[in-house]
């Protein structure tokens, strides 16, 4: 078995995917004709959007991604060697600012944001696992 | 979802209509009795039989929130129009807050509904039934409070009825107090006796399709313990979760927030 795919449930699939676009510079791999379904071009595992609406199609239920609520206890982190430039253009773009990138003691450099749907997202330096 | 025979329903999704959810229409062809489950919605029907003889008969209902028992004859007919959660002030106005498990027939579902007194011909046609119960709820407007009423409609059935009150008024941004008002002039119902329901038929969901036990389902539903799940289905039900009647038609309240999955 190996990790397929992310899955965020959003309300609104392409606002979401233009968002990313815009504010993580990923680009759009695939749109399901009805828009309720996307995917991102992140390589081997996919970083998928779903609107919520499919859920109760098969019982499933959740807490909706809301800015307004409290975020869900797990993250997206996005890698890159510039995480101020990074951050900047995140909040440019619409996100909300969580934390400024700072250092932490095992060398990275980190910041967070939350998306437009209020889910939590990181912006970081590789971690260098020789050092 | 689990539908019985001579039963046929055109979902909407929000896009399609704001105020209808779906159009549905039955037939019997022996005589009999069903049990309806509730789903706290509103319905506009005309009920009517095969033979053209029968003048129809215009029937609203409030929103439901225990379980009934219809009795029918061979070749009754049933049109009618499941308004969204939101928007039963269409057929109720003011007095929705107080019909709660109430159903008017003839007279006073013509006075309720006095544009639609027309349609209890003998003969009349069911194109025409379906078309003019459309063009009514259609017709109404659109209200500020059914829209916001409707984001938390929204929410309860993402959660599952999981959600508590203090949570869904913290994520509308506004007090308890003001979204049970809100939910009163709206749905019907209260905010928790809505998310109940929602629950209820999650948990019978997940009792026939999870593949779990009852226990499993209880949890998962949200319940505090399988007492707590009993209670509920016998409320909402009438039965218990290790006797779930045979052939019980599960009707498809996900709010037609996709589609109708069997079209």
């Amino acid at each position: 078995m190996k990790l397929g795919y992310t899955i965020i449930y959003v309300k609104n699939v392409p606002e979401t995917v233009a968002f990313y676009e815009a504010a993580f510079g990923l680009t759009q791999r695939f749109m399901h004709e009805s828009t309720l379904y996307a995917e991102m071009e992140t390589g081997d595992t996919v970083l998928s959007f779903s609107a919520e609406e499919v859920i109760e199609l098969d019982g499933l239920a959740f807490a909706p991604n809301e800015k307004s609520a409290i975020p869900a206890g797990w993250e997206i982190c996005f890698v890159t060697e510039d995480v101020a430039a990074a951050f900047e253009k995140a909040l440019a773009a619409g996100c909300s600012p969580v934390s400024k990138p700072h250092g932490v003691p095992w060398g990275q450099t980190i910041s967070y944001v939350r998306d437009l749907n209020g889910c939590l997202v990181e912006i970081a330096t590789p971690m260098n696992l020789e050092g | 979802m689990r539908l019985p025979d001579g039963y046929q329903e055109r979902i909407y999704t929000p896009q399609q209509s704001r105020s209808v959810e779906a159009v549905w229409r039955h037939e019997e062809l022996q005589a009999g009795r069903s049990l309806i489950l509730p789903d706290g919605r509103c319905d506009v029907i005309v009920r009517y039989n095969a033979d053209r003889a029968v003048v129809p008969k215009l029937v609203v209902t409030g929103p439901a929130t225990q379980p009934y028992w219809v009795a029918f004859e061979a070749g009754d007919r049933w049109i009618g129009v499941r308004l969204r959660p939101e928007r039963g002030g269409v057929l109720w106005g003011d007095a929705l807050g107080a019909v709660k498990d109430q159903v008017a027939l003839g007279a006073q579902a013509e006075a309720l509904v006095p544009e639609l007194a027309g349609l209890c011909v003998a003969g009349i046609r069911e194109d025409i039934l379906r078309q003019a119960l459309v063009r009514f709820v259609e017709g109404r407007a659109l209200t500020p409070e059914g829209h916001r009423a409707g984001e938390s409609v929204r929410r309860i059935h993402l959660a599952g009825g999981r959600f508590a009150v203090t949570e869904l008024a913290a994520r509308a941004g506004c007090s308890t107090r003001h979204l049970n008002r809100l939910f009163g002039g709206t749905v019907g119902l209260s905010v928790k006796a809505y998310a109940s329901l929602v629950q209820f038929h999650r948990a019978l969901r997940l009792i026939c399709d999870a593949g779990g036990s009852l226990s499993d389902a209880a949890f998962e539903a949200g319940y505090a313990d399988q007492a707590h799940m009993t209670r509920a289905m016998r409320r909402f039900g009438g039965f218990v979760p290790s006797d779930i009647p045979e052939g019980l038609i599960r009707p498809d309240v996900s709010g037609g927030l996709w589609g109708n999955r069997a079209a």
